[in-house]
């Protein structure tokens, strides 16, 4: 998949969109800071703030999409919005501190958080753009992740069953070479670059083995090399189905965490 | 939907019907007059032969046999007694007048999605196939509402049999009675084997059924009575098997095709391939090019499945319809749209593929197929847990299924055409209703007999253990199917809460989308 299709937005209207507002927040910045002393404790400086809180707020709000995706009618909507929007967020919050770099602690820790949290959706929506076509194009096999390990167990005891009356050569390969990579998931960040990386390497012995077998245990070996193809290909599955997973625990803790400051930093303001 | 029902006692019931279908015995089957027809020296084979298909079952005064909207896949024989058929339905609900309201999203069928073009206008596409109602197998003397009776010697059911059309009346015994349930191969068997009996059943529908079937065309709906009536006494019916062909590309078309059950491919020779251009399923018609240009065939026909036609000799129908210069037009109209699938499928042999992969899974069949783009999928089961989350957190499907190119025809029920899961539902939990796409089950009155889920072709009915404890201490089972989460404003959970737009809902009547959808 080419890097264009990645960048290219799913929905492009919302893209110009978010470009349009994002310019319209900064000119306001521009020509406001111009004309009064940037605050972020009252006007305008005060109004961002108070933009980029609600809009956090609405982004932590994300997972109340379910069950019946209210009130933007499908998930999809919301998902637009949840990125979309999540930008335009951090955003309002840079204004809000007047482009300049925090001061202090806490406004140190917001800002990080801020763009941890935006940094690591984008991330998000790259992963989401990327993988899927990896998948579906680069493999043949289909697999529910949950089952990939039991999947990967009935693969072994197919090979098994294969080498179970084989000439001593061919059960010695299969022992000491191939079943211990049959046996164990072996995922690897490697297949987010190549779905199908290391296979030729992979089956290279097997190909040699197919050379010197005699005839009848050439179509055991071959039989072996479809189930060893199979079992890289659900390597790959689970390896980037667990990514696209696991990326979110590097943006919804962070997320909460962000929260959490800003209910104090709200709160702070509103007292002090 | 659930009204208090003694699932006990239905079960109970059930398991008494099946006591009482009794395998039918060679004696007492020779000795049936509906046999007769058969030569007398291929009668002790045939009836060998048909004798697997066929049981003798019992029914108690009041009893129902056939359930009006079913399926049924049995004509049945009255051996002794008789049977009271009654018409609940005013012709006019299932004529395109009081229809209940089609919800909004996949559930609006693929001709009243905004910007469809009419069904009229669909190629060959007679008005039957807007809808699966046609009335079917009684006789046509029956008023909406009313009754009539059915004595030995009598065959009911065997029109929805053959032609997939739900039943058009519910019939109960109204005295004690004896019936020769004949399942459908057993039907066509004999259909095969007696001229007289394969006449009898042409007859009948041909009294009974035929007119309503032409005027159900589009094509014919202008035509006046006595018009029909010539139709009716010069149209042959004919039957094949699957991939028997038809009619071969570049032969002389002699005839009009009309199918009144089952689906034939069209196809066009390219090279040593032959290029699927569309399909024909109830209520098509063929051989128009024949009667407007005295053209050869431009396609082949074959069938795909077992397909019964009525057959017209061109000659005969030219004469007939030559009074009728707008039929003419249509004619032409569906020649041209024809000609240019033709055009289009050899220009882009991808939407051949396509099509030709529609006939070759059976979706074909499928109003409403769930598909999954892989190629945007992140693969996080929102489409999963959406459905569970309509159906009280129990989904109707997993995302595993067949998959074609990047698309994943995932195991949810597809809502076919003419469902074959209807056929054999002893309690009527199984329903459709008329002119929706929705094929449900009323878990109040599913008593887990399985017959649903044996008889999906594609293994989307799955049964559910349920926390109830059968008496004999076996956990109860019911059977479980997506339902387009009927009931829900939104339509289906599945697409609305896929976040990438990768699920979408497709009816393959409508070629033309599917086509788009998977390009």
């Amino acid at each position: 998949m080419r890097a264009t299709q990645v960048l290219r937005p799913k929905q492009p209207r919302n893209f110009l969109a978010t470009l349009g507002v994002s310019a319209v927040l900064l000119l306001v910045h521009a020509v406001a800071s111009r004309l009064v002393p940037w605050s972020p404790k009252r006007g305008l400086g005060l109004a961002f703030g108070i933009v980029a809180a609600l809009a956090f707020v609405f982004e932590m709000s994300y997972p109340a999409r379910r069950p019946a995706a209210r009130p933007l009618f499908t998930a999809r909507n919301w998902i637009q919005v949840h990125v979309y929007l999540g930008v335009v967020a951090l955003l309002a919050a840079l204004i809000h501190a007047g482009l300049a770099w925090p001061r202090g602690g806490f406004g140190w820790w917001l800002f990080l958080l801020s763009a941890w949290t935006t940094l690591t959706g984008l991330l998000g929506v790259w992963l989401q753009k990327w993988i899927p076509p990896a998948l579906a194009e680069g493999l043949q096999v289909e697999a529910l992740y949950e089952r990939i390990p039991a999947l990967v167990e009935q693969l072994l005891a197919e090979a098994d069953a294969l080498m179970a009356e084989t000439s001593d050569v061919l059960d010695r390969f299969y022992r000491t070479e191939l079943r211990g990579r049959l046996a164990t998931l072996a995922p690897s960040w490697g297949f987010l670059l190549d779905v199908r990386g290391g296979r030729e390497r992979a089956l290279e012995p097997l190909r040699r083995m197919v050379g010197f077998a005699e005839a009848e245990e050439k179509a055991k070996v071959e039989d072996l090399m479809s189930i060893y193809t199979e079992k890289m290909e659900l390597d790959a599955q689970y390896s980037l189905q667990r990514i696209l997973r696991q990326w979110l625990w590097l943006h919804v803790p962070a997320a909460g965490l962000l929260m959490g400051l800003l209910v104090i930093h709200v709160l702070t303001w509103v007292w002090y | 939907m659930s009204s208090p029902v003694d699932k006990a006692a239905l079960r109970e019931r059930y398991e008494r019907r099946l006591q009482l279908m009794v395998p039918a015995d060679m004696g007492q089957l020779r000795a049936l007059p509906l046999f007769s027809g058969i030569p007398e020296k291929a009668r002790e084979k045939v009836i060998e032969k048909v004798r697997k298909y066929i049981h003798f079952c019992s029914f108690a005064p009041g009893e129902e046999v056939l359930r009006e909207g079913d399926y049924g896949d049995s004509a049945y024989y009255i051996v002794d007694g008789s049977a009271e058929v009654v018409l609940k339905k005013a012709v006019a609900d299932t004529e395109g007048g009081a229809r209940p309201k089609v919800r909004g999203g996949a559930h609006v069928p693929a001709a009243q999605r905004p910007g469809a073009r009419p069904e009229g206008q669909m190629l060959g596409r007679g008005a039957a196939t807007s809808s699966t109602v046609i009335l079917s197998a009684f006789p046509a003397e029956i008023a909406p509402g009313g009754r009539t009776v059915l004595g030995a010697g009598e065959i009911f059911g065997e029109i929805s049999a053959l032609s997939r059309y739900p039943i058009s009346a519910t019939v109960r015994a109204e005295t004690s009675l004896s019936l020769l349930q004949i399942r459908l191969p057993g039907l066509r068997m004999l259909s095969a084997s007696s001229k007289e009996f394969k006449k009898f059943l042409d007859t009948r529908y041909r009294e009974r059924t035929l007119a309503r079937h032409l005027r159900s065309v589009s094509l014919f709906a202008e035509l006046d009575e006595p018009v029909i009536e010539s139709l009716k006494e010069k149209a042959e019916l004919v039957s094949f098997e699957p991939g028997q062909r038809i009619a071969e590309e570049g032969e002389p078309a002699e005839a009009f095709y009309l199918v009144r059950g089952g689906y034939v491919k069209v196809s066009v020779a390219t090279g040593t391939a032959d290029l699927a251009v569309t399909y024909l399923r109830t209520g098509d018609f063929a051989g128009e090019a024949s009667l407007v240009l005295d053209e050869v065939w431009p396609f082949s026909l074959q069938a795909l499945e077992h397909v019964e036609l009525v057959k017209l000799a061109k000659d005969d129908l030219k004469k007939m319809l030559a009074g009728f210069p707008g039929i003419q037009e249509e004619m032409w109209r569906a020649m041209v749209a024809r000609l240019k699938l033709r055009g289009a499928a050899t220009r882009n042999p991808v939407s051949s593929e396509y099509l030709q992969m529609a006939m070759d899974t059976g979706l074909i069949h499928g109003e409403s197929v769930l598909l999954i783009d892989l190629s945007t999928c992140t693969r996080c089961d929102e489409c999963v847990r959406g459905c569970a989350n309509a159906h009280e957190g129990q989904p109707r499907f997993i995302r595993e299924g067949e998959r074609y190119r990047n698309w994943l025809v995932p195991t949810a029920c597809y809502q076919c055409t003419d469902p074959t899961c209807m056929m054999d539902c002893p309690t009527g939990a199984i329903t459709r209703a008329v002119g929706t796409l929705e094929v449900q089950i009323n878990p109040a009155t599913c008593i887990g007999c399985g017959n649903c889920a044996a008889r999906c072709p594609w293994g989307n009915i799955t049964m559910v253990e349920m926390d109830e404890l059968r008496p004999d201490g076996k956990h109860v089972e019911l059977a479980s199917k997506c339902d387009l989460c009927f009931g829900r404003p939104e339509g289906p959970a599945c697409v609305q809460m896929c976040p990438h737009g990768s699920a979408v809902r497709v009816s393959f009547k409508d070629m033309e989308r599917v086509i788009t959808t998977l390009r």
